[in-house]
């Protein structure tokens, strides 16, 4: 569903990625983990044709990113770990934007499942400059979901957002990936990695130090606690991070 | 004053000081500096800043007749805009930052030390911005001198008048009395429009004359009597103990005001939080491209449904909303600025063909009304990601983005061509058809130009604080190139105009729709840049 092949991205002459290959199937959820300036954000900003690769290949649900990003973009959803809304529209305006966006005819009805699901049926008339951090990203989520994206791309998708809304968001993310959506999580925190995910990769430097199931990433540190297993990936890679020497 | 926040000022002070040196020594910034100072060797040269070169010498007035209108008017003004403050003020007006709050707030600092503080910072940039007036205004003062001390103490004034008067009105808000602020202000105001419509009326008497009359009454007098200090120091021209005497009571009514404004403070405080908070995130919005008079509700009726018109659509429909929630008042502002020129053109006995007015409206339309009206790319510098990631054509995205901006600059133009169409004399029924006709490709092509330099060069759309060289460096060469690209384009198809003129010698009919279209395929090529500069976009890289 969601294919990288030999991605690389440079900016003047700073290689943010390198070499990068990976796929995420139907119903798979993939974390990305890594510490600052690994090249996390870029290889999301890369999938979703926000910056266009160096090198190699992504293909979202079969279509190419470069060469068709319109049928690639319209099967992919994005959240951004800062979601930037209009600053004058209402929360249910986002929602029309979005369906008008990705021409989504009757999505009412949805709209109105996805401000219930995340709470926000009594803000849909609110201009979402007044709403709070977690409440944004909450409107982002809603109108990424809107058009039942087959790709669904987060960064750091719980900032923000209470104990209540974490709940919810991680409901979310597992009935889209059980509907057949194949997500991409990009986070900092461990345990959301432990909770939801089915695989995992560990980027340091632009580069993938570790990609397999998340039983096998376990496995091969041999922890009983799947979270001071996490943890124990997390800091290798950021040893290597130290000494350069990966 | 605890010393702390004085060392904190100077540490400030040293900070801005050494951010403009490095603005200095960029391109821009070099840039602006170059056309400064060339600004200024001219005036130098001219003699236009020399101490008995005539101050507003187009206007025609001599250096009496000047201080005869400072002595009426100026008072007039100042006590005007007390009575807006205490219309219009929605808290005090010492602004504090959310940094300054964050830190200074809850820091060992007594709420006295921190309106000095405040206060202190106030004056050092007061004082700059006398030391840029002091030497086009020593003409009227006699030097540069009393020039800038006069200045100088009349922007403290009223920096801290309208301070003390806001919080002294807060302070009586609750007062049952206060309820007759509207009653009492249209009773005023109408009072003051009859004695006006009088003495316009009346052939022997002028609105001047009224209010010098009332001005120099004992009355006038009383009621002016702290203005009149301050328009007194612009008129001290009989040395410096006559500068010393007015200077010296401007000096006392600064410090009465600065000490009610300690007093008040205590009263007032959370209120001015509260405004601090309602002012940072307008000025936030505006960095973000919106208007300072944007919609400050929280709720709105939603608009069901975006039309889609191929993509499109949406992008249009959000920027036709933000025009109206974020930007109606500016667009009724220059709707009334245009609606006017014909008068003034009139009025003034200025053709539209004459050079200056040529020039005026060239800047207004190609530098002021893009610097205050912004519904397209430029006030979305932080949402490219979200316009990256949407399954729509580059083009639509750009024609979405332009289309609400040229609609509304050509609703001007409109404006003013029909205005100078009843007004001006010179402009018939033929040559306002052929404005209107015109003047739609050429606003394309401003705004295709607008946002093609922000794309490529993206940067903030607000100075940051006085003298941002690098923001002013900037405007400055948009200008230039936008003007040397729309020259280039007009007379590309001015060029062809004649050309087809000369070649189908009876007819205006078809050269001119020679040149509409040439104009029109140049702004379409524009277009088509501004798509090449949208795809290039990186936002990455903008963002770092």
């Amino acid at each position: 569903m969601l294919t990288v092949t030999n991605f690389s991205k440079n900016y003047s002459g700073f290689s943010a990625v390198r070499d990068l290959s990976f796929t995420v199937g139907p119903g798979q959820i993939l974390g990305l983990v890594g510490p600052n300036g690994a090249g996390k954000t870029t290889t999301l900003r890369a999938l979703c044709g926000i910056v266009p690769p160096t090198a190699g290949q992504i293909s979202i649900a079969g279509h190419d990113i470069v060469r068709t990003p319109i049928a690639a973009k319209r099967n992919l959803g994005y959240i951004p770990d800062d979601p930037r809304l209009f600053d004058t529209l209402t929360v249910w305006e986002h929602l029309a934007f979005t369906a008008a966006a990705y021409k989504v005819a009757a999505f009412e009805e949805r709209a109105e499942t996805l401000l219930g699901s995340f709470e926000l049926s009594h803000k849909r008339d609110t201009l979402v400059h007044n709403l709070s951090r977690g409440m944004r990203q909450k409107v982002a989520i809603a109108c990424a979901f809107l058009h039942d994206p087959k790709a669904i791309l987060f960064d750091e998708p719980l900032t923000g957002l209470d104990p209540q809304g974490i709940r919810g968001i991680q409901q979310a993310i597992r009935d889209r990936a059980q509907d057949g959506a194949a997500i991409i999580i990009s986070s900092h925190l461990l345990s959301l990695f432990e909770t939801l995910c089915t695989h995992l990769m560990g980027l340091n430097l632009g580069q993938c130090r570790r990609f397999g199931t998340m039983d096998d990433v376990l496995a091969e540190f041999g922890q009983s606690d799947s979270n001071s297993a996490l943890e124990a990936a997390y800091f290798t890679i950021t040893q290597d991070h130290m000494t350069g020497d990966a | 004053m605890d010393a702390t926040l004085l060392r904190l000022l100077a540490m400030r002070l040293r900070g801005a000081l050494r951010l403009r040196l490095m603005q200095v020594v960029s391109l821009r910034g070099a840039l602006v500096l170059v056309a400064l100072g060339g600004v200024l060797a001219l005036l130098i040269a001219s003699g236009d800043l020399a101490p008995d070169a005539p101050l507003f010498e187009m206007s025609g007035l001599d250096t009496e007749t000047l201080g005869n209108q400072i002595s009426t008017f100026m008072p007039f003004a100042l006590l005007g805009m007390t009575v807006l403050t205490v219309l219009l003020t929605t808290g005090p007006s010492f602004h504090f930052s959310p940094t300054e709050i964050n830190y200074l707030f809850v820091g060992p600092f007594s709420r006295r030390d921190l309106i000095l503080y405040k206060f202190i910072a106030y004056a050092t940039g007061a004082g700059l911005s006398a030391a840029l007036i002091a030497p086009f205004a020593q003409a009227q003062t006699g030097s540069v001198l009393s020039a800038f001390t006069a200045a100088f103490l009349t922007l403290l004034f009223v920096q801290l008048n309208s301070a003390a008067v806001g919080m002294a009105w807060q302070t009586l808000e609750r007062n049952r009395f206060a309820r007759l602020k509207w009653p009492v202000s249209a009773a005023v105001f109408a009072i003051a429009i009859i004695a006006m419509a009088h003495a316009w009326a009346a052939p022997d008497r002028t609105v001047y004359g009224l209010l010098s009359d009332v001005r120099h009454s004992w009355l006038g007098t009383a009621l002016l009597l702290p203005y009149i200090v301050f328009a007194e120091l612009f008129l001290a021209r009989a040395g410096l103990s006559d500068l010393a005497v007015w200077a010296i009571a401007a000096l006392l009514i600064n410090g009465v005001l600065l000490w009610a404004v300690i007093r008040l403070d205590g009263r007032t405080s959370e209120r001015s939080l509260k405004e601090v908070t309602r002012q940072s995130d307008r000025w936030e919005r505006m960095k973000q491209g919106g208007s300072f008079w944007a919609t400050e509700k929280a709720e709105i009726r939603s608009i069901p449904r975006a039309p889609r018109l191929g993509g499109l659509g949406p992008i249009a429909w959000r920027q036709s909303i933000k025009a109206v929630r974020n930007s109606a008042k500016v667009v009724a502002v220059f709707l009334a600025i245009a609606a006017a020129a014909g008068p003034l053109t009139a009025t003034f006995g200025i053709p539209i063909t004459d050079d200056r007015a040529l020039v005026m409206i060239l800047f207004f339309f190609a530098f002021i009304v893009p610097r205050s009206l912004i519904c397209d790319f430029r006030g979305d510098l932080s949402r490219m990601e979200t316009y990256k990631t949407l399954p729509i054509a580059p083009w639509r995205i750009c024609a979405g983005q332009l289309v609400v901006q040229v609609l509304l600059s050509y609703a001007v133009a409109l404006t003013m061509i029909l205005s100078l169409l009843l007004f001006e004399d010179r402009v018939g029924a033929a040559m306002a058809l052929a404005l209107a006709v015109f003047a739609l490709p050429l606003m394309l092509l401003i705004y295709a130009v607008e946002n093609t330099i922000f794309l490529l060069f993206p940067t903030k759309l607000v100075p940051m604080g006085r003298a941002d060289f690098e923001f002013l460096g900037r405007a400055m060469v948009e200008f230039i190139v936008k003007t040397v690209i729309i020259l280039v384009a007009v007379s590309v198809a001015v060029g062809v105009g004649v050309f087809a003129f000369v070649t189908l010698k009876p007819a205006w009919t078809l050269p001119a729709l020679a040149a509409w279209v040439t104009l029109s395929a140049i702004a379409g090529l524009a277009t088509r840049v501004l798509q090449t500069a949208f795809k290039r976009f990186v936002v990455a890289e903008a963002f770092e």
